[in-house]
This record gives structure tokens, C-alpha cells and sequence, in this order.
């Protein structure tokens, strides 16, 4: 960590960016957002947080799955707990059953025989968004699809930057035919046009989680060079980086330790709207049916399904609405950092 | 050497026409046959005249032929139905009794070969353009399907290997002779060929584009009178047909004219229905029947809804365990699935009750079909028992059985995502047994060709319906361990084998519908094939002056809005629009007046 301590201007970024408070507010929402979404399983949820049986607790959330007999039910698969509980609740003993919040999990499909799927949103059977075409509840569908899209998006940040900012840097600060042939070759990668090569790739094989961010930073790595090139060209040539070269630094200290943080700006910067792109991205595949194989939830597969049954407006509301509200968040992110670390304001030259 | 080949060059179109047709004389014994003594199914108080509105293709799925002709690139699209519903076979079968009845041909009769089928062409017969229909024009398209110049490779082949000649005695009396040995009525079936007009054709290596807008002279009721490229395609009903008194045809091919609109998304085509500017539209899908046909039209009566059962071979839907997989080698994991797919769910949940349950692979064949076979239902005790006796009797901790620390697991391969509603039922289902799917959405044309390939594990798939069961190459064991063939489950079983060999071979139709009954059983006992629904019916809106016989339908009509022209078929064009009806009805609808609302469920034709 002491390689990479972040020098006083770029504090002074950070304190900068905190004053903002629209952009502050929405980085702190959305961070509470993704850290919570790692706990869905105990807010959103068909498993039981606690259950009290014959003086025995149980807190299934987490860990095996526990059969029906365990509960006197006379099945072996994965007991229903809704049912559980209004059973007990009907003996009235000191056995209990306590629920999640939303007590639905994103995969089964609530059924029952004269009401059909889609059904409109019920406090009554806490389907509080309402239930999808084969009768999966929204809510759940929604905060799991959140979860997958975030770290989905995340994970391809992370690929996308390492691969990136490495070869852009080393583009900038060896130059010369290193970065005429990476220059050239990005500029042919650019062209493939990636939605049809994962549209190819997804009819033959069924991608996977990882697979798809493989292929995703396959073709979207590019983006990032170009900045990253300038912004180390424009530093080797400062004259601190020509002191450590004189003191004799090798060319890995100089990158890390002194070109990459006053690089850090230009990153930071860009994260917001990668993370917003990605997405994006993965919504827009999983609607046209080349994302995430079924039946992962996800957005754009929510989407298509309330396009298509623009009558049950609850899908197709809720999902939309979502979207807008956390890709208005990123969007505040991403102009309150801009905003903070805009060269113009810190820059001097002497 | 050159000289030679140039030699050999010119001789070659001398021979061609040999190797199509030839001189003969009829046989001495001949019988000929003709059939009017079948019921008939229009209705004689239909009224001619006034337009029918559709979609291009059918308004599920509309869009513009990319070609008028129908052979060659590009031709196979859901538009040519009407137009080879113009070119008329010899024979049709009666859509009710499955008897052959007269369409170009008058009278015909069988050889002793067992491969030759002659006929007496009507005298009447012309073609569109007022060229009388001749033998010739038969030899000639034998000749234009074997030629290469249509680029049309499947019918090359299949018109090379099935058919030998057409043998012409004279201009109003041809026969087509045949590669192999046919029932009768299977020969109306397998040695039918529509004539083509001689003159109008001229092949070439250009035939393909020269001939992709041109409106090709035709025989049946209707003509095409004007085409607007990516708009717009309109028949014209001919006047003085020259087969409009004939017995099966009286009182059918009402409406003036037919207009084909593109309206490419259906919810559009469906809001032009409601505006009345379609006759009538397709709502055979629980959605629109229940959800979308409802509102202002059908309360005040200007729209009704018809619901009609047919009784026709069903298209197979199911599931296919592939037998090459490990775990499907075993007969009790098979009879374990076969327990753990809750069908029915799906069936009353998602489809909302009102698809059926199939219960075999050949369902609606007549005699053929054994209907005491019933799928086996959805019964966890079942699915434990034969699951445990594999060997599948432990369940790990996440609920799914394992056995020598693999975990019960398969993949389903399908090819809709319209399907997905119904799947994921199944998959959730399959857990209470134990049993983990994984699923595999692939397009359409990637899932059959996975499937082909044998790289499922299980196909969710369906096949079209034939006027036979496929049994040969969906259950041969020739067909199996082998890709590009259709059988999905990689059913090798001798004892199978030699039941369809027989099927194939079997002359008396008799014994042909007991052997395949037994093959049903045979299917059903080796358990690799999950039958999953049907659906017996086809449901329309249609506005309230298009006027329909009684029973609106027969026992083989398809839904008549979207074939409203249907090739090789002798059900079409069966309603009529009564004009005076639409003037009263649309009086009405500026008055605000009512009339009672009407929703028709005919089960005339309804199995059980």
C-alpha cells in the first residue's frame, strides 16, 4: 500500500468531492446498495431467517438445504416455509417461523390453479412488485438481478482496467514501435463490431457468467489505452519522472510508483460511467436473449418480458424505474468526481 | 477431347427429356376411380363477393416474400402456402374422410406395381392465362425439378430418387411412376406432383432471378392481380374458374379479392384488427385469447371468437433424453424423469388450461393412434422409487440427489425464448424430485442443429405433423449414435427396429395402423421420450360479417385467417363476407347499438 499513497492533491480531490453532495449522496447510497445486495439472501428470500420447531432452532437462510420431514412435512425436497408458518402459526405453540422481508426467492414460480401469471403487486402474498410471466416475484427478480448486473459490471471494470491502463501506460512510456503496433492493432480491434461476435458466440455456446466478462473485455479494453497513453506521455516527460530515471529507477518503479498515482485522476474519472456501461451492457444482452442464460434473473431480461406484456405495467414499471434511478445515481457519481478532480482547478504550471 | 465433349454437350438435353417422361400405353385391366360420393363440407348458402384483409405470411410472423416463385432460394417462406394453394394437385383428401377426391384429375387409378398411379386430367383445366393444362405440362415439371437451373437442391434429390417418369398417354391422361412401392392412398400422397406451365418457363442458368417477380400462370381460384413490393400483395378471385362447379369446390373461394398487407409486429396487426381493417386475426395463444380478445368489440358483438377442435395428427412436442449420455443409458433414471416433469403444472399454470396433455408421439392418426397410452404424470413417490433403484437414492445438501459424488444433474437444450415461461416451471418442479436441469436457450436454428448433432442432453424440442408418424427417423436405430438425423433421443432398440421395418414395409392398412400401435407402446416403454402438450385447437376473432358453414371448419382445418389460401389442402376459403352484415354492423358501431356478444366453442371434431 505504501507503493501506492495517494499524494496530498489528490486528497484534496477526494475532500472535494465529498463537498458535492448530490454526487456524495449517491456514491453513499449506491455503496450501501451494493454492500447490502451481498446480504439479499436475508432480506429477499423463500428460506426462513429463524425457525423455532420443538424446541429446536433452525436459521436456514445460509448453508444445506433442510427437507420437509425435518418439520413433520411429508416431502424430502427443500421445505416451504410460507406454508410452515401459517401451519405452526395455526397450532399455536410456541413454534414459529420468521420470515424474510420479501419472502420469495427470484427462481420459483408462484402458482396457484385459477390465477394466472403475471399477477399485480399484493401486500396480502408479499408479491410486492408483483409477479412476472411464470410467476416469479418481481422484487426478487429485481434485487438479485441488481446484484448480478453490479458485480458483473464491476468484475469487467476491473478486467477492462488492468488490461487497459497496463498496455496504454506501456504504450506511453516506452512509445516509439511498441506503441505505433499497439496503436495500429487497437485501432483494427475497435472495429469488430462486438455485439454481433457476442451475438455469434452466444447462439453457439451458452455463455456463462465468466465467460461473458471474458468476452465483454475481449473487445473493451481498448477504451482506456488511449487516455492512459496520453496522460503517461505527458508524464515521462515531467521532470520528476526524468530525476528518478537519473537516479537510476527501473522502469516498473517508475510506473508504479510515480506515473500510475498522478494517473489516478484520469482513472478515477471514468469509473462511474464504466460501471454504468457495463450495466447497460449486459441489460441490453440479456433483452435481446445473448446475456446470461435463463433463468439467472436480470434486467434486461425483466424488460423484455414487460415489453412485451406492456398490460402488466408492474414489470415493465418497476424495472424501468430502477434503471433510471441507479443510472442517475452512477451519472451524479460520475459528474461530482469529474467535477472534483478537474485538472483545471489543481493544475499549475510553472 | 473437346470436339467430343461439345458432342457430348448437345446430346444432353435430347436425353435429359427421355429421363423425365416417356410414350406409354395404358394397361389393359386398368380400373378407373373416381370419389363423389363423399359428404360435403362448404356451405351451399355461401354468398360471393367483398374483400378479405390480412397480413403478408400470417399476422404472427408478417413480412414480404422475398421471391414469388415457389422453388429455389428463398422460396420456403410461410407465404408460399398461398401460392401453391393456386397450383392444384390431381387429388386432394377429403378434409374429413381422408379419401382421395378429384382436384386437377377427374378420374385415376392404380398400377399393378404398385409404383404407378394414372390420371385423367379434367378436359376443363386451363391455366390462368387461358393455356388448357396438358400431360406435358406434368412432364415438364419433373423436368424443372430435377433441373438445376431452380437451385434446389432437396427437391433435385427428392424428384430424382422417388419419382422414375411420368409416362404421357395422351394430352388429358398422364401417369407418374414411382421409385418405390405405395399403399393407394399413400400414392396419392407420395406421387402427387402440381404441373408447371410449360409455356410460360424458360430454364436457364438465369431462371432464378428472371422469374423472382414474375406471377407465374396459375390453375386454383385465385390469381395474384397486384403486387406493391414491401407493402402489398392482392388476389383477384377468377370469375369463370374453370373448377368452380366442381363438388368439392362448390361454394368455397367466396371473397372477391384477398389483400395481403405487411404489418410486421403483431400487436400492430392487432390493434389494425380491432380498427376493423382486418377481417379476422389468429388468438389461439392463451394471452390474447383470454387477455388481449376482450374489451368494447366483443361486448357490443361486433367481433366474435371462435374456439374449434380438430382431430388431426398432432405435432409432437416433448422432451428427448439422449440414450448416449451416461446417465440416460439406464432405463429406471429415464422412467425417473419421466416422473419428475410436472407437465401438468406448466399446463395449468402457465398455459392456463387450456393446452392438453400429450400422451404419445403420434397422436390424432386414426386407427393408428393407440389412445389407451397415457404420459406418465408428475408423481414424486414414482420418481423416488425408480430413481433410488439407479442408484439415486441419497440427496446432498443443497437438496439434489447424488450418487458417487456426482451430483443428478442434466441440461435442457431449447430453442424459444417464449418457451422460457414454461421450462423454468419444470426446472423448479424437477428440484422437489432431486433433480437439478440446467438450461441451455439457444436461437432456433442453433438448438435443431445442436440437437442434430446429438450434443444435447435433453431436447426440448417439437415436430411438425405429418400425414404419417415419423417413426423411422426419429426411433430407428439406424438413426442413432449418428449426427444430422432425427433421432434426438438415440433410440437403438433392436426389437424397435424391426416393428418399424415392418410398419414400412406393411402393405395392408390394417396391419400397418396395429404395427403402429405397437410401436407407440414400444416408444413408450423405453421412456426416452417425455410427450409434453397439444394443442387440438385453433382460436380467431374475427369480425361479425365473415360468415362460416356448420361446423365452421373440418376435422383437418388449420386456423383459416392465417391460411386463408393453404396448399395441397381442400379446406380453405370455406367462409364468405356477407356485405349486408358490414353495412349493418358498421351503422351500428357509429350508433353506438349493440348486438349480443358471441364467443363460439365448437366441438364437433374433438377427441374423447
Amino acid at each position: 500500500m505504501s507503493r501506492f499513497r495517494l499524494d496530498p492533491l489528490t486528497r484534496k480531490k477526494f475532500a472535494r468531492f465529498a463537498r458535492i453532495r448530490r454526487g456524495y449522496w449517491s456514491a453513499v447510497i449506491l455503496a450501501a446498495a451494493i454492500g447490502l445486495s451481498f446480504f439479499s439472501e436475508v432480506f429477499v428470500n423463500s428460506r426462513a431467517l429463524v425457525v423455532r420447531y420443538q424446541g429446536r432452532w433452525y436459521f436456514p437462510t445460509y448453508g444445506a438445504v433442510i427437507p420437509g420431514k425435518t418439520f413433520g412435512l411429508d416431502y424430502e425436497y427443500e421445505t416451504n416455509y410460507r406454508r410452515l408458518k401459517a401451519e405452526l402459526a395455526a397450532k399455536s405453540g410456541s413454534d414459529f417461523v420468521l420470515l424474510a422481508p420479501a419472502p420469495y426467492n427470484a427462481y420459483e414460480n408462484d402458482l396457484q390453479e385459477g390465477i394466472y401469471p403475471p399477477t399485480a403487486p399484493s401486500f396480502a402474498d408479499g408479491h410486492y412488485l408483483g409477479t412476472d410471466t411464470s410467476g416469479r416475484d418481481v422484487l426478487a427478480r429485481l434485487v438479485y438481478g441488481f446484484r448480478t448486473a453490479i458485480i458483473f459490471s464491476l468484475l469487467l471494470l476491473m478486467c477492462n482496467y488492468t488490461v487497459g491502463i497496463s498496455i496504454g501506460c506501456a504504450m506511453g512510456y516506452f512509445g516509439g514501435l511498441f506503441d505505433l503496433l499497439f496503436q495500429r492493432l487497437i485501432e483494427v480491434w475497435s472495429n469488430v463490431p462486438f455485439l454481433y461476435v457476442i451475438i455469434i458466440v452466444a447462439s453457439i455456446m451458452v455463455p456463462n457468467f465468466f465467460s461473458l466478462v471474458f468476452i465483454m473485455m475481449f473487445f473493451g479494453w481498448m477504451g482506456m489505452t488511449w487516455y492512459m497513453r496520453t496522460v503517461t506521455y505527458k508524464q515521462r516527460e515531467r521532470e520528476y519522472v526524468l530525476a528518478a530515471r537519473a537516479l537510476g529507477a527501473s522502469d516498473a518503479y517508475i510506473i508504479f510508483r510515480h506515473i500510475l498515482p498522478n494517473t489516478i485522476s484520469v482513472i478515477v474519472t471514468f469509473i462511474p460511467f464504466s460501471v454504468s456501461g457495463g450495466i447497460v451492457a449486459l441489460t441490453s444482452l440479456d433483452y435481446l436473449g445473448f446475456g446470461l442464460p435463463p433463468p439467472t434473473p436480470s434486467w434486461g431480461e425483466l424488460l423484455r418480458q414487460g415489453t412485451n406484456h406492456l398490460d402488466a405495467s408492474w414489470i415493465v414499471l418497476s424495472v424501468v424505474l430502477s434503471m433510471i434511478v441507479l443510472l442517475t445515481m452512477v451519472t451524479f457519481v460520475g459528474e461530482a468526481i469529474r467535477e472534483a478532480f478537474d485538472p483545471r482547478r489543481h493544475t499549475v504550471y510553472e | 477431347m473437346k470436339s467430343l465433349l461439345v458432342a457430348l454437350l448437345l446430346a444432353a438435353p435430347a436425353a435429359a427429356q427421355n429421363a423425365h417422361w416417356e410414350k406409354a400405353a395404358l394397361p389393359a385391366n386398368i380400373k378407373w376411380v373416381t370419389n363423389d360420393a363423399d359428404p360435403l363440407y362448404a356451405d351451399p348458402g355461401a354468398k360471393k363477393g367483398g374483400t378479405f384483409r390480412t397480413c403478408a405470411g400470417g399476422c404472427l410472423a408478417s413480412s414480404f416474400p422475398l421471391t414469388l416463385r415457389t422453388v429455389g432460394p428463398d422460396s420456403n417462406d410461410s407465404f408460399r402456402t398461398a401460392l401453391l394453394a393456386n397450383q392444384m394437385s390431381m387429388t386432394y383428401y377429403h378434409p374429413n374422410t381422408r379419401n382421395p377426391i378429384p382436384g386437377l384429375a377427374t378420374h385415376w387409378a392404380y398400377g399393378d406395381d404398385d409404383k404407378t398411379i394414372y390420371y385423367k386430367i379434367n378436359p376443363k383445366a386451363v391455366w390462368s392465362d387461358g393455356v388448357p393444362v396438358t400431360a406435358m405440362d406434368f412432364a415438364f415439371a419433373l423436368e424443372m425439378m430435377r433441373s438445376k437451373d431452380i437451385v434446389a437442391p432437396w427437391y433435385n434429390e427428392y424428384y430424382s430418387t422417388k419419382f422414375d417418369k411420368i409416362l404421357i398417354i395422351d394430352d388429358h391422361t398422364v401417369a407418374f411412376r414411382g421409385t418405390e412401392k405405395k399403399n393407394h392412398n399413400d400414392m396419392h400422397y407420395f406421387y402427387d406432383l402440381n404441373p408447371r406451365p410449360r409455356h410460360f418457363h424458360k430454364l436457364g442458368p438465369d431462371w432464378v432471378r428472371d422469374y423472382n417477380w414474375k406471377v407465374e400462370p396459375n390453375t386454383g381460384a385465385y390469381q395474384i392481380s397486384k403486387v406493391e413490393k414491401g407493402k402489398e400483395i392482392v388476389f383477384e378471385r377468377k370469375k369463370d374458374w374453370w373448377a368452380k362447379d366442381l363438388k368439392y369446390f362448390k361454394n368455397r373461394h367466396n371473397v372477391d379479392r384477398i389483400v395481403m398487407t405487411v404489418i410486421r409486429d403483431p400487436n400492430i396487426a392487432y390493434e389494425h384488427f380491432k380498427k376493423g381493417q382486418l377481417e379476422g386475426f389468429p388468438i389461439t395463444t392463451p394471452q390474447y385469447w383470454h387477455e388481449k380478445a376482450t374489451g368494447d368489440i366483443y361486448d357490443k358483438g361486433y367481433a366474435h371468437k371462435l374456439w374449434f377442435y380438430e382431430d388431426r395428427p398432432q405435432p409432437e412436442y416433448g422432451m428427448w433424453l439422449n440414450q448416449d449420455v451416461e446417465l440416460f443409458k439406464d432405463l429406471n433414471v429415464r422412467l425417473g424423469f419421466q416422473h419428475a416433469m410436472n407437465v401438468e403444472k406448466v399446463l395449468k399454470t402457465v398455459l392456463r388450461g387450456d393446452y392438453e396433455r400429450l400422451n404419445s408421439n403420434a397422436e390424432g392418426y386414426g386407427k393408428a393412434t393407440d389412445r389407451t397410452i397415457k404420459a406418465r404424470a408428475f408423481d414424486l413417490k414414482l420418481a423416488d422409487e425408480y430413481l433410488a433403484k439407479a442408484g439415486w437414492g441419497k440427496r446432498g445438501d443443497d437438496g439434489i440427489r447424488v450418487k458417487d459424488g456426482k451430483r443428478l444433474t442434466a441440461r435442457v437444450t431449447y430453442g424459444a425464448a417464449a418457451h422460457t415461461d414454461r421450462v423454468v416451471v419444470l426446472k423448479e418442479e424437477a428440484k422437489k424430485a432431486g433433480i437439478e436441469l440446467t438450461l441451455q436457450l439457444l436461437d432456433s436454428a442453433a438448438a435443431f442443429k445442436n440437437n442434430l448433432e446429438k450434443k444435447h442432453e435433453i431436447a426440448y424440442s417439437g415436430w411438425g405433423a405429418q400425414d404419417q408418424p415419423e417413426y423411422w427417423g426419429q426411433y430407428h436405430g439406424k438413426n442413432a449414435h449418428k449426427p444430422q438425423t432425427n433421432n434426438f433421443s438415440n433410440t437403438d432398440d433392436p426389437k424397435l427396429d424391426k416393428m418399424i421395418d415392418d410398419w414400412r414395409a406393411e402393405f395392408s392398412e390394417t396391419k400397418k395402423a396395429e404395427l403402429s400401435r405397437a410401436i407407440q407402446r414400444r416408444i413408450w416403454e423405453i421412456g426416452a421420450y417425455i410427450p409434453t402438450w397439444k394443442v387440438p385447437y385453433w382460436r380467431i376473432a374475427y369480425w361479425r360479417w365473415l360468415k362460416w358453414p356448420k361446423p365452421p371448419g373440418t376435422k383437418t382445418s388449420d386456423d383459416p385467417i392465417t391460411y386463408v389460401l393453404k396448399e395441397s389442402d381442400a379446406w380453405d376459403g370455406m367462409f364468405w363476407v356477407d356485405e349486408d352484415a358490414k353495412r349493418e354492423t358498421m351503422e351500428a358501431m357509429k350508433a353506438g347499438k349493440a348486438f349480443p356478444p358471441v364467443t363460439i366453442v365448437d366441438k364437433t371434431y374433438k377427441e374423447d
